[in-house]
């Protein structure tokens, strides 16, 4: 039983983090000086190449701003004064969001569109649901690591119900019937709680915006994932990949080309928005 | 993964345009949902469909929607330590811009429409003059995304100085972008970016 995608990616990331980790470092360094007040925390290479992820928050900088008659601002998030996360692999991460641009406006773009064209939006929700129930064990596991039993509980519940009663998870019964809410948990998330930073950002081909925490969390997610399991030939398994995409994007045309028309620096934008995104998330 | 939070763009929009109001001051969730009520009503307006009244819907919401938001505010939020380098003259330029910008954004949002959103009113906290109203907004596929109204007293009024939709703050997010290009070429690039953005003359694809 050896799932395709983690026979490349595990080697590949073990490759790459390594690579990673005495690059990073390096670049951290160079680049903290280049935006004044903007401390850059991150990587460290420990004593033995091992990879420490320092948490971003302990890192906090005040920046001295004016404090007018207003007094401070109650809901300002700790992160307003510095990057919500470090990147120090920036020419890389762009030539990847350059790469996913293309891909979504050449390919997934008019794939999806004639998808819509032809699967009634009732039809795109039921495989939604269907994609969404299969990953259960992702969801609840991350949610035992994290000591949320309750969380835990309900996406065993919810699993049974769908499955069942939900004709394979095609209806999300447990949500309508028994307001049983979908946990967004991941393993990225499991990592956060126990005191892991983010690292620094990736954009990855294909996966879009990533941090180096979050990826190992993705790659660790394939071990969960039924997907793999049972479908274990490689172009099936892509196939049904494939298709879990294509029926997801063909709900959202039209929010990337929002994102970036409203945006003066698209990949600055996504990069902040997915960093402050899970900040919100690990916080909870 | 790869899509998964890229939703969250079309509901800043979507919450912009749902900011609007006619009412003056009044408790920060009664304003907000008078103003939300507002918009969705004129969105829903039999008499303002079909597209040629796009105009005047556009038109109703953007006279709704500008007075709720501390324009100002907003811009020196998002600017940050580079506000204080500014003249009076170069401040009064770049709000005005950068409020056409997001302006831009969230009408063409409404060009296409309502499409059945609920807005459930969460909570809400004041402390001074500082006020924060959550609220959740359902879908028709329904999904649900937490948005967060941040707002000032002015006077009698509350104006809304950031909104956070699922966690990410949209001053938060203009001024990691704002500070990039400061920290890395001028200001007058970034006018100019602006300046592009506003009248549209880039493509995106």
């Amino acid at each position: 039983m050896c799932g395709w995608l983690r026979g490349i990616t595990l080697p590949a990331i073990v490759m790459s983090l390594l690579w990673i980790s005495s690059f990073a470092a390096e670049a951290a360094a160079q680049t903290e000086g280049l935006e004044a007040g903007r401390p850059v925390s991150g990587l460290h290479t420990g004593a033995h190449g091992v990879l420490l992820l320092t948490d971003a928050k302990g890192q906090a900088v005040q920046e001295e701003g004016e404090e007018d008659a207003l007094g401070p601002d109650p809901w300002a998030d700790e992160t307003e004064s510095f990057d919500t996360i470090p990147d120090p692999l920036e020419p890389m991460n762009r030539a990847f969001f350059e790469f996913n641009d293309k891909m979504y406006f050449y390919v997934l773009k008019p794939l999806g569109t004639g998808y819509k064209m032809v699967v009634p939006e009732v039809g795109r929700i039921c495989i939604r649901n269907f994609f969404t129930n299969l990953i259960m064990p992702i969801r609840a596991i991350s949610c035992l690591l994290q000591g949320k039993f309750e969380g835990f509980g309900i996406e065993l519940v919810r699993c049974m119900v769908n499955t069942t009663a939900g004709f394979l998870g095609f209806q999300d019964v447990a949500r309508e019937a028994l307001r049983f809410q979908i946990q967004d948990e991941d393993l990225g998330q499991v990592f956060a709680f126990y005191g892991m930073g983010p690292g620094c950002y990736l954009n990855l081909p294909f996966l879009g915006p990533s941090s180096l925490r979050d990826t190992a969390g993705w790659v660790g997610g394939l071990y969960l994932n039924p997907l793999d399991y049972m479908v274990d030939d490689f172009w099936p398994n892509v196939g049904f990949r494939t298709f879990d995409t294509l029926n997801k994007v063909s709900m959202r045309i039209g929010e990337y080309e929002s994102i970036k028309k409203a945006a003066l620096d698209p990949y600055v934008a996504m990069r902040d928005a997915y960093g402050q995104y899970r900040l919100n998330q690990t916080e909870k | 993964m790869i899509y998964s939070f890229l939703r969250r763009g079309v509901f800043t929009l979507l919450i912009l345009l749902a900011a609007g109001s006619v009412c003056a001051a009044g408790e920060p969730t009664e304003l907000i949902r008078k103003a939300t009520d507002g918009v969705i009503a004129i969105l829903n307006d039999p008499s303002l469909k079909g597209p040629d009244k796009t105009e005047e819907k556009v038109r109703k919401i953007r006279e709704a929607v500008d007075k709720r938001f501390a324009w100002e505010e907003i811009s020196k939020r998002t600017l940050a330590r580079y506000w204080k380098e500014r003249t009076p003259a170069e401040r009064a330029e770049f709000i005005k811009l950068f409020g056409k910008l997001l302006e831009r954004t969230y009408l063409d949002k409404v060009k296409e429409g309502y499409s059945g959103e609920k807005v459930l009113y969460v909570d809400e906290k004041v402390e001074g003059r500082y006020g924060r109203v959550r609220v959740m907004i359902v879908t028709k596929q329904n999904t649900e995304i937490p948005v967060e109204y941040r707002m000032l007293k002015k006077g009698d009024n509350w104006l809304i100085y950031d909104i956070s939709i699922e966690g990410v703050s949209l001053v938060n997010n203009y001024r990691k972008q704002f500070s990039h290009i400061l920290s890395r070429s001028s200001y007058s690039e970034l006018l100019e970016r602006l300046r592009a953005k506003v009248e549209g003359t880039e493509t995106i694809d």
